[in-house]
């Protein structure tokens, strides 16, 4: 299929997966050397940027975001700007101010997120690259819930320049694709220092050479509180790895457990000031009563375009931060932090990776995430967010299909810097791995 | 009385902060703006690097320990011209804390910290109530430092400040004609709870609302009635203090570490950063080196470092006698007429004084010879002029011989010759020639 048949066919596509929340109006591919899409909260000098917020809505960045301009340096043509949950805070993209995208393999179920809109992209649009964002597991998460491989590579390794905040010191941006040499691939083109965001300053090379993954940690921690079906497919996938010649190990990390208050704990309090920034005032929504005090104004707002879960952030956050509570809480999660670091460290001197399955369940239906309380989808999270906390990189690749053919993902956790470990298991595993392609009718 | 203050300063670095905007003024509002410092989503701030030098340098000078490492904070609080909502401060590891800085070179004045961050914009009120805010200022780079409540009365608060930025200014070079305002949060406890007098300019403005403030405590507590720990503003039209809101604890600003820079170490940059000597420090080392009149080695450091280190110069090539003579006498009269003409060559001065110290030139010769070449009239006419104003001194002695009595008494009599002779000639000469030559005539006539 040329890049300009899929150009064409990208509205209709969009019609029925709601992935883009913004495309490009140019339906020609011109001298493109390839297309991918974005995130919506990386600025795009071209397109509207809204992080999924209400708030941001109408707001047209002047810059564009490293990455973007990176890959637009090396021929790539940005086509679209893809749905996400509001500011990065979800698990199925589902906390949108806009469109909330479908799942490639039954529409009636989530892509996971909050890059849901890129997983959904990448999984459904032929030779497509799209950008992802993790926090707490943003990409894998998505990744795996859409039968694509996705990468957060260190956190550092990416510039940040020109991305929306959630919580700074956790935010990594990454790259999901169906084909898992992509990730290699464009992973060397976003990569790099880059004086705009000073965290990107102190990386050592990007190595890119094959480095064969030998062996793999499975903690008991990670494959406690799995759906049957996804222990199942696991079991048989670590199985698999045997056969391509893998150690496999069951290890001890009790720190994982910590992970999930601690990161709470930094990416409310980080994402309660990053969000202060949102008062009608500069960009995005600037209607409402001018009449009014500032701060009234300001909390006018921020009442009716935050939606509940960023209000639900900010008002966790700002609680974490407040006197008396700023050293029990904040300090004691940077602590904690440090434990499950040094955890990662002390298993991954004798690994190449840490193994678990990406989520514990497979894609869920709207309805059943319209029941779920905020705590329970929050818990969801408990896989894939120790490595973000850590910022150790982290690979999720498809690993097979549950009896309703949702697929399963799962995720290899490789120590800081190590990224090429990991782009070379997903290859390996990739020749090997019947991928099944989502039905395509539109 | 306790009185501790938090001291802002601009920095003068050429670009902002955290972005590469300018610092100079601009008549034309948000004109000197980035996404940065317009705190546009997807910004990211990135250190300059002299702001970090500059507070070392700061530190230095207020005998702070400067910290092996420092970072930043997130202070959050919502206001039109904070354009992120959240200041980029300091709150734990400043660059510097610990310090010590006498006042007067007697006096201790404890220094709690001294750290960097960056200045919001600026918001300005319109004849119809509506506000509008300029961005121009907003991330350009201000020190605070902030005392112990070691200062004991208003006057008290005012000597330290004239001191600090005086020696501030030599620090970091800012020129003697730049408007360099210093910004105060003015803590002032007159019983046992702490009032805080918030954003007064400038050092008379910083002493009076002390003063304001001050009555205001006394009264309250003459009548009984309870101070409250508040926030106050002071208005120096009414010259009153005005309640601004119950005071607010700084933890309660939520701070957070700023997440997007890193921890600097700084121990081998501040160990590489040597500050040059502080006109305060040099006023007393002059003074017991070459063992002055306090009053003349403040007068020459207060006038100019340059005539300070010329004095050091002369006092050791021609002895500490002609430096008092010479550098204390006509050169010191003439400094300002030779500095406005831009006058910066010294080694005509030196080879005057040379000359006279071996006997080449005389007395009246090497003085109208330092007076023409420093404020440019030809020898002859500095003569006359000289001539001049000596008469004029000699008649006005000859007609008040109680002046010079009186001088024995208090050397503050010779002020008494000023006024006369600005009265008859119209400030042609300098006041410091005047008194200058008052002094010599009168000690004449002893």
């Amino acid at each position: 299929m040329s890049m300009d048949s899929v150009m064409k066919d990208l509205k209709a596509i969009n019609a029925k997966y709601q992935m883009f929340h913004t495309m490009s109006d140019d339906i020609s591919a011109g001298d493109a050397k390839f297309l991918f899409s974005a995130k919506d909260n990386l600025t795009s000098k071209d397109m509207e940027t809204c992080a999924g917020s209400r708030i941001l809505e109408g707001y047209h960045p002047v810059f564009d975001a490293t990455c973007i301009s990176k890959l637009r340096e090396a021929g790539g043509k940005l086509v679209g700007k893809t749905n996400m949950d509001e500011f990065g805070f979800g698990t199925f993209s589902t906390n949108s101010g806009f469109e909330v995208p479908r799942n490639p393999y039954d529409l009636n179920r989530a892509c996971g997120g909050s890059s849901g809109g890129s997983a959904c992209a990448a999984s459904v649009i032929e030779d497509h690259m799209s950008l992802g964002v993790s926090t707490g597991g943003s990409i894998c998460c998505p990744a795996s819930f859409c039968g694509v491989y996705g990468i957060a590579p260190t956190y550092g390794r990416v510039s940040r320049y020109g991305l929306i905040d959630y919580g700074n010191s956790l935010d990594k941006i990454g790259v999901i694709s169906q084909k898992a040499t992509d990730l290699k691939k464009y992973m060397e083109m976003i990569a790099g220092k880059d004086e705009k965001d000073p965290t990107s300053m102190v990386q050592p090379d990007f190595k890119t050479a094959y480095r064969k993954m030998r062996s793999v940690a499975i903690p008991k921690e990670g494959i406690e509180g799995l759906s049957k079906e996804v222990e199942a497919v696991f079991k048989d996938a670590v199985e698999q790895l045997k056969s391509m010649g893998v150690d496999v190990d069951y290890v001890d990390m009790p720190s994982l457990k910590y992970a999930m208050p601690a990161y709470y704990v930094l990416a409310t309090s980080e994402a309660s000031t990053n969000l202060a920034r949102y008062v009608g005032m500069r960009y995005g929504h600037q209607e409402g009563d001018h009449s009014l005090k500032f701060d009234d104004y300001f909390t006018e707002v921020r009442s009716k375009y935050f939606g509940d879960e960023a209000k639900r952030r900010i008002l966790l956050g700002t609680y974490a931060r407040m006197a008396g509570f700023g050293g029990r809480h904040y300090a004691k999660a940077r602590e904690v932090r440090q434990v499950v670091i040094n955890d990662y460290k002390r298993v991954l001197e004798t690994h190449d990776a840490v193994l678990a399955p990406t989520m514990p369940f497979t894609a869920p239906r709207f309805d059943d995430i319209s029941k779920m309380s905020a705590l329970e989808s929050y818990k969801a999270d408990y896989l894939t967010v120790p490595a973000n906390i850590a910022g150790t990189p982290h690979l999720s690749v498809p690993c097979g299909y549950d009896s309703n053919g949702m697929p399963v993902g799962m995720q290899f956790v490789a120590d800081h810097w190590n990224e090429d470990v990991l782009f070379s298991v997903a290859e390996d595993w990739e020749k090997q791995f019947d991928l099944r392609r989502p039905e395509m009718s539109i | 009385m306790k009185i501790g203050l938090e001291c802002h300063v601009q920095l003068p670095t050429r670009s902002k902060m955290f972005c590469s905007c300018p610092t100079a003024d601009c008549e034309f509002p948000n004109t000197y703006v980035c996404p940065t410092c317009l705190g546009m989503p997807g910004s990211r701030p990135v250190l300059n690097k002299q702001v970090l030098i500059y507070g070392i340098m700061i530190a230095k000078m207020l005998n702070c320990e400067v910290n092996d490492t420092t970072w930043f904070a997130r202070k959050t609080y919502f206001y039109p011209d904070m354009s992120k909502s959240v200041q980029i401060t300091q709150y734990d590891n400043p660059i510097g804390e610990r310090g010590v800085y006498y006042l007067d070179g007697k006096k201790p004045i404890r220094i709690t910290r001294i750290h960097i961050e960056e200045d919001p914009g600026s918001t300005k009120r319109t004849a119809d109530l509506t506000s509008l805010v300029d961005y121009n200022r907003s991330g350009i780079p201000l020190a605070e430092i902030v005392t112990e409540p070691d200062i004991a009365t208003p006057a008290e608060a005012r000597e330290f400040l004239t001191q600090m930025v005086r020696d501030l200014r030599h620090l970091l070079d800012i020129p003697d004609d730049l408007e360099w305002e210093v910004k105060c949060d003015c803590n002032i406890s007159v019983g046992t709870e702490r009032v805080e007098i918030k954003n007064v300019s400038g050092l008379k403005n910083a002493e009076k609302a002390l003063h304001s403030e001050m009555v205001r405590q006394i009264a309250m507590i003459k009548a009984k009635k309870k101070i409250v720990r508040e926030t106050r503003r002071y208005d120096p039209d009414r010259d009153v203090t005005i309640s601004m809101r119950v005071k607010e604890f700084e933890d309660q600003y939520g701070y957070i570490d700023e997440p997007d820079l890193g921890i600097y170490h700084i121990k081998d940059l501040a160990d590489s950063i040597r500050i040059s000597e502080s006109p305060q420090n040099m006023i007393l080392r002059i003074t017991s080196q070459y063992k002055l009149d306090p009053k003349m080695a403040k007068q020459l450091v207060n006038t100019s470092i340059d005539l300070a280190i010329l004095f050091e110069d002369i006092a050791k090539e021609f002895g500490t006698p002609n430096a008092i003579k010479w550098v204390g006498g006509p050169i010191s009269a003439n400094w300002r007429a030779m500095e406005s003409r831009g006058v910066t060559d010294l080694g005509k001065l030196k080879e005057l004084i040379g000359e006279f110290s071996e006997g080449k030139i005389t007395d009246t010769q090497c003085t109208i010879g330092i007076k023409s070449y420093m404020t440019g009239q030809d020898a002859t006419a500095a003569q006359e002029d000289s001539a001049g104003l000596e008469t004029l001194i000699n008649k006005f002695l000859d007609e008040n011989p109680k002046i010079v009595t009186d001088y024995q008494k208090n050397d503050k009599a010779a002020n008494q010759v000023i006024g006369f002779v600005m009265r008859q000639t119209g400030g042609k000469y300098s006041s410091a020639e005047v008194v200058e030559t008052a002094k010599k005539l009168i000690e004449a006539r002893f």
